[in-house]
């Protein structure tokens, strides 16, 4: 199986590409009958799935895992249960996810990119959907600890955060 | 003798195949006719022959496409082993890549046949992903315009959803499709269409789908039809926040005769969910759950549930500027401020409702929809609106016109004009009412 493209992706951080490479190469090797489960980086795929937002594709890729990969593979299981929160709106857990999890070095890159992303949609999210938020709250949603909150809140000075 | 005699012919077709299929448009055409003469050559079951299959080494899948079609067709009628079936999938698939599409097209049967037997053997082996590259691409080859419905439509959306490929499947729903030839191809493309769509949340499409196949032309009810109008019910409900149980008039009788029939606790959900409480809702659904999940709807109808939550929520911003979480948790019947307050911010996240959260008092301020459809991304998308919305009205006078012509068309308006001709009419009134 020719990962090129895949690695080059990675390697040059185009992670928004990953998900149509995966899947093109994954129906492209499925056409030719070779039993590629084994071997799939179904970690990355997920991720990549999960850096576009495209929850749904992440769930049906999921799906599609044999048990045995979703048994032995626990950075493949990580990598769902970012994917799972998402799915479930549990804002704080994604951050959770992302950070007890020890990531490969290939799957690091991404999953730092990602929880950037995720941080800045969440404070934009925060900005505009709320006048005033209780700063332990904003510190969950946004993954961080109280003081970063508060700073990160003044930075921002549409809103004032009240303490609770 | 004859077993000779007949090897004879076949190495005589393979060397005509070989030398016309290069040629000229004549040169394929007169091809065509040889193979369809030699049918029954190929076709035996006498195990004493050698097998078509022995000659398509001899034959280049890219070059005598078609030639290489009737030998694979006519070695792939024989019965497979599970066994030798990961093979025949392989040698087909490979054809499918390979081929001359504008060859194919001149035995278009032969080649759906191939590409079902490669469909069945996929699904044989429980291995439905292996099947969804092959077959966008045998849909792409055979289709002659993207207009036009082939009978491999329903059979390549049949595999996306078995192999979860919610996302290629919806590749092949965004075409226009003006042409269809049997209609069951259309009923199955349409469900199968609605549910790849409701699996990737696209709702008002799953609609339209659906809709097409309730109200299809159709002589007698079918088990697809039937299947299609409950996922319609539960669409119409998430999409629309109602269901209309009267039936559009171009709907055919025996659709509105029988449809609501094997539909009860579905028609019964739609009643409880227009009246506005999650209660009654979730009694319904409780009622009809095995129902439900027999039907592989469960999922869909939970959609449902969470979708009235929503409504609920979109309600209250027409009557009110500003309420408090508690009194919005009290209205939809949620559990407590706190479960409010993240509906209305996951609400918030996906657009569904313009509002602002101050957490501090407790209050939510509904806002108005900031668009000013004043945006350059809006004028182009009511531009490439207005220019698709152009091209519809063009395509829908031309098809009038076409029937207007149509001779079946004419009799039959001809028969009925006959009644009313203007000898039959009194220009003057009978009577005048002083």
């Amino acid at each position: 199986m020719d990962f090129s493209s895949l690695t080059d992706a990675l390697s040059s951080q185009n992670y928004a590409k990953i998900p149509d490479i995966c899947e093109t190469l994954m129906l492209q090797v499925a056409a030719q009958g070779i039993a590629f489960q084994d071997d799939w980086p179904y970690a990355i795929h997920l991720l990549g799935h999960i850096y576009v937002n495209d929850i749904n594709s992440a769930r049906f890729l999921w799906k599609t895992i044999p048990v045995a990969i979703k048994e032995s593979r626990p950075e493949v299981a990580a990598a769902w249960k970012i994917g799972q929160n998402l799915w479930t709106r549990d804002y704080a857990g994604v951050h959770d996810a992302i950070h007890e999890f020890n990531w490969s070095p290939e799957a690091h890159c991404i999953v730092a990119a990602f929880s950037e992303l995720y941080t800045k949609r969440m404070f934009d999210l925060l900005v505009s959907a709320y006048s005033t938020i209780s700063i332990q709250d904003a510190a969950l949603f946004l993954g961080m600890n109280e003081d970063d909150a508060t700073n990160l809140g003044r930075g921002a000075c549409r809103h004032s955060l009240v303490r609770d | 003798m004859n077993l000779n005699a007949s090897t004879n012919s076949v190495e005589a077709l393979v060397a005509k195949i070989q030398g016309l299929s290069g040629g000229t448009a004549r040169d394929l055409a007169h091809l065509h006719s040889l193979l369809k003469e030699s049918e029954d050559l190929l076709v035996s079951s006498d195990s004493t022959r050698p097998s078509p299959a022995s000659f398509l080494s001899e034959l280049d899948p890219s070059k005598h496409s078609l030639g290489y079609l009737y030998f694979l067709e006519a070695s792939t009628s024989r019965p497979i082993s599970k066994e030798g079936s990961g093979e025949v999938a392989l040698s087909i698939s490979r054809f499918i890549d390979a081929c001359k599409a504008d060859q194919i097209r001149l035995a278009p049967d032969k080649f759906i046949s191939v590409c079902r037997r490669f469909k069945d053997q996929v699904l044989l082996a429980e291995a439905p992903i292996r099947g969804v590259a092959p077959m966008l691409i045998a849909v792409r080859k055979l289709q002659i315009s993207s207009e036009q419905l082939t009978p491999l439509h329903p059979d390549f959306l049949l595999l996306c959803l078995l192999a979860k490929c919610y996302k290629t499947g919806l590749s092949v729903l965004e075409d226009y499709i003006y042409e269809v030839d049997q209609p069951r191809d259309f009923f199955l493309y349409c469900y199968y269409g609605g549910m790849i769509c409701i699996g990737q949340k696209q709702f008002r499409k799953a609609s339209e789908l659906l809709h097409n196949v309730v109200t299809a032309p159709m002589s007698t009810i079918n088990a697809i039809a039937v299947e299609a109008y409950k996922k319609y019910i539960l669409v119409s409900l998430i999409y629309a926040g109602q269901f209309s149980t009267s039936f559009p008039k171009y709907t055919s009788s025996v659709a509105q005769r029988n449809l609501k029939n094997f539909s009860q606790p579905y028609l019964d959900l739609a009643i409880s969910y227009s009246t506005g409480k999650i209660s009654e809702l979730e009694s319904c659904v409780q009622m009809h759950k095995e129902k439900f999940e027999a039907d592989n709807n469960l999922g869909v109808v939970k959609q449902v549930v969470s979708s009235m939550y929503k409504r609920n929520i979109q309600r209250l911003t027409q009557t009110y500027l500003t309420l408090s979480l508690e009194d919005i948790a009290n209205s939809v019947e949620l559990k407590s401020s706190k479960e409010a307050e993240m509906h209305v911010l996951q609400m918030i996240q996906d657009g569904e409702i313009y509002a602002t959260i101050n957490q501090k008092d407790g209050m939510v301020r509904f806002l108005e929809d900031p668009e000013q459809y004043k945006t350059c991304q809006m004028i182009e998308h009511i531009d490439s609106s207005i220019q698709r919305i152009m091209a519809l009205s063009k395509k829908l006078s031309a098809m009038d016109e076409h029937i207007s012509c149509d001779p079946l068309y004419l009799a039959k308006v001809g028969r009925e004009r006959h009644r009313f001709d203007f000898e039959d009419f009194d220009s003057v009134p009978q009577k005048l009412n002083m």
